[in-house]
């Protein structure tokens, strides 16, 4: 039963950690990672939050690795139109493309390399928190935000009808394949719109449902939520200070230094 | 394709936040006074925002198997309007950024803009010129959700290009530069996929309307006299 990442947070020794200690360590990795200006904070980043993922979330290695592959392949695909295509200074690389010239210039290729890193800087952190926090934690957080009402509601709706949504597509589409729907493109056009009709209708009855089934017990729009209190132990406290006070000191370190 | 963690600089993410910020906080103003005059509406929106996740995390028969994906935003936009969409968008977004990694917290105000404001008031616009001109409802739906889709990417593009223009300092001629060619890589899917995304929105409005035209009536969505013109022609 792990299908999405959310399985994996359920799961997670440190689900049991403090939720603001968690969401403030990422908020300083994303913060830090974007203005860096040299790629070494962005890496150191990204290592101490795959570190402490794998070994003190237990994520599975495989598997965070793979999440990382897929994101990272759009970001190469990004970055290599940056680094032809921005900067000015000296050519690193030329050649010609289907008549065209195509060059890296030395610029270039720093912003691209910086982008990236901090683009995997920041994937590091969201992954971070989307394998350690499940959703439920996060809800608790909104709530004690103060957000409007409805929009809080609407989202943990939108959260249960992502399962309802998940669960029927898959079924659906299994059976439309099984079916050869997909066997060519006129026909997986075809079964794309029932799938997403079907579909459409068939959470909407559910939703419509549950909503029945809530409103006959009360429900006016506020759930309570469960929160626990989770104090922030000294070793938490000493090793997130140890890394705040590490990365500062590198982006500072950094703040001049050029790589290529 | 959602701008990812990291990929915007500094200046120009907090500027995308202060433009979409002021939409979404309209836009909770509209859903507030929405739910409060009809609650059972909640099931539906719950449903379409759903429906924009999946959507843009089911994979569609893609040519290049590249990054982009259909928005979704369309059917959001032409059932509830561009401002509720635009909740819906910013709720889907920070769910994406959450579980898959698509899109990030940071870019969330540049992602907004682009798939929760411009997709949406884009394919309203249309969606509304469209039935006062008296067209074929599905046709309409078709051109809304395509032009929704396509100004989704073009606004990103755009947003790229900004950050990102050619020869380092914005100018005019460096920002043109730059967006033309991050408009002409996303082309390459996006046309086709805006195309096929019209044409599955315009074959669940169908279903729907075959099944609970009831409810477009009432939230008037359609007209009833069109919905009974519709189903003499589908049945």
């Amino acid at each position: 039963m792990t299908n999405i990442l959310d399985d994996y947070a359920l799961m997670s020794p440190l689900r049991q950690q403090n939720n603001w200690l968690k969401l403030a360590i990422v908020l300083f990795g994303l913060l830090v990672g974007i203005s860096s200006t040299s790629p070494v904070p962005s890496l150191f980043i990204a290592l101490c939050m795959s570190f402490t993922t794998i070994a003190l979330g237990k994520a599975p290695l495989k598997l965070y690795l793979k999440l990382l592959l897929a994101p990272v392949g759009f970001a190469v695909v990004g970055i290599l139109i940056i680094a032809f295509f921005s900067g000015s200074g000296q050519e690193l690389l030329s050649f010609k493309f289907l008549g065209y010239p195509l060059s890296v210039r030395k610029d270039g290729l720093e912003l691209a390399l910086l982008v990236l890193a901090r683009s995997i800087s920041g994937m590091c952190c969201l992954y971070f928190l989307a394998l350690t926090t499940p959703m439920i934690e996060l809800f608790a957080l909104l709530k004690a935000s103060r957000l409007p009402e409805s929009f809080i509601e609407l989202s943990m709706l939108i959260y249960r009808y992502i399962f309802v949504f998940l669960d029927m597509a898959l079924s659906i589409r299994y059976a439309q394949t099984v079916r050869l729907g997909y066997s060519s493109f006129s026909r997986s056009l075809h079964s794309l719109g029932m799938l997403g009709s079907t579909l459409f209708i068939r959470s909407w009855e559910q939703g419509d449902k549950l909503f029945l089934a809530m409103n006959s017990r009360c429900y006016d729009g506020k759930m309570t939520l469960f929160e626990v209190h989770r104090p922030v132990g000294t070793p938490e406290l000493l090793l997130t200070s140890a890394y705040f006070f590490l990365t500062l000191a590198l982006l500072y370190l950094t703040k001049n230094a050029s790589i290529v | 394709m959602h701008i990812m963690e990291g990929f915007l600089p500094t200046p120009w993410w907090q500027i995308w936040f202060a433009v979409s910020i002021p939409v979404i906080l309209f836009g909770i103003h509209k859903l507030n006074r929405l739910v409060n005059e009809k609650r059972e509406i909640l099931p539906l929106l719950a449903v379409a925002g759903a429906f924009i996740f999946v959507l843009s995390s089911l994979k569609l028969p893609s040519i290049n198997g590249s990054c982009s994906h259909p928005t979704g935003t369309g059917i959001a936009a032409i059932m509830f309007g561009p401002a509720i969409s635009a909740v819906l968008g910013i709720i889907v977004l920070i769910y994406q950024a959450l579980f898959l990694a698509h899109g990030g917290l940071m870019p969330l105000g540049a992602n907004v803009f682009s798939m929760g404001i411009a997709g949406p008031v884009v394919a309203y616009l249309i969606y509304k010129a469209g039935m006062k001109a008296n067209l074929n409802f599905y046709a309409v739906v078709f051109l809304a959700t395509a032009f929704g889709d396509w100004a989704t990417y073009v606004t990103t593009s755009v947003q790229l290009a900004l950050a990102y223009p050619a020869g380092d300092v914005l100018t005019l001629a460096g920002f043109m530069s730059s967006f033309g060619k991050f408009a002409a890589i996303f082309a390459v899917t996006q046309v086709p996929l805006a195309i096929m995304e019209g044409a599955v929105s315009a074959l669940l409005f169908k279903y729907v309307v075959n099944v609970k035209s009831d409810i477009l009536v009432e939230m008037k969505v359609i007209e009833d006299k069109v919905v009974k013109k519709l189903k003499g022609i589908s049945a």
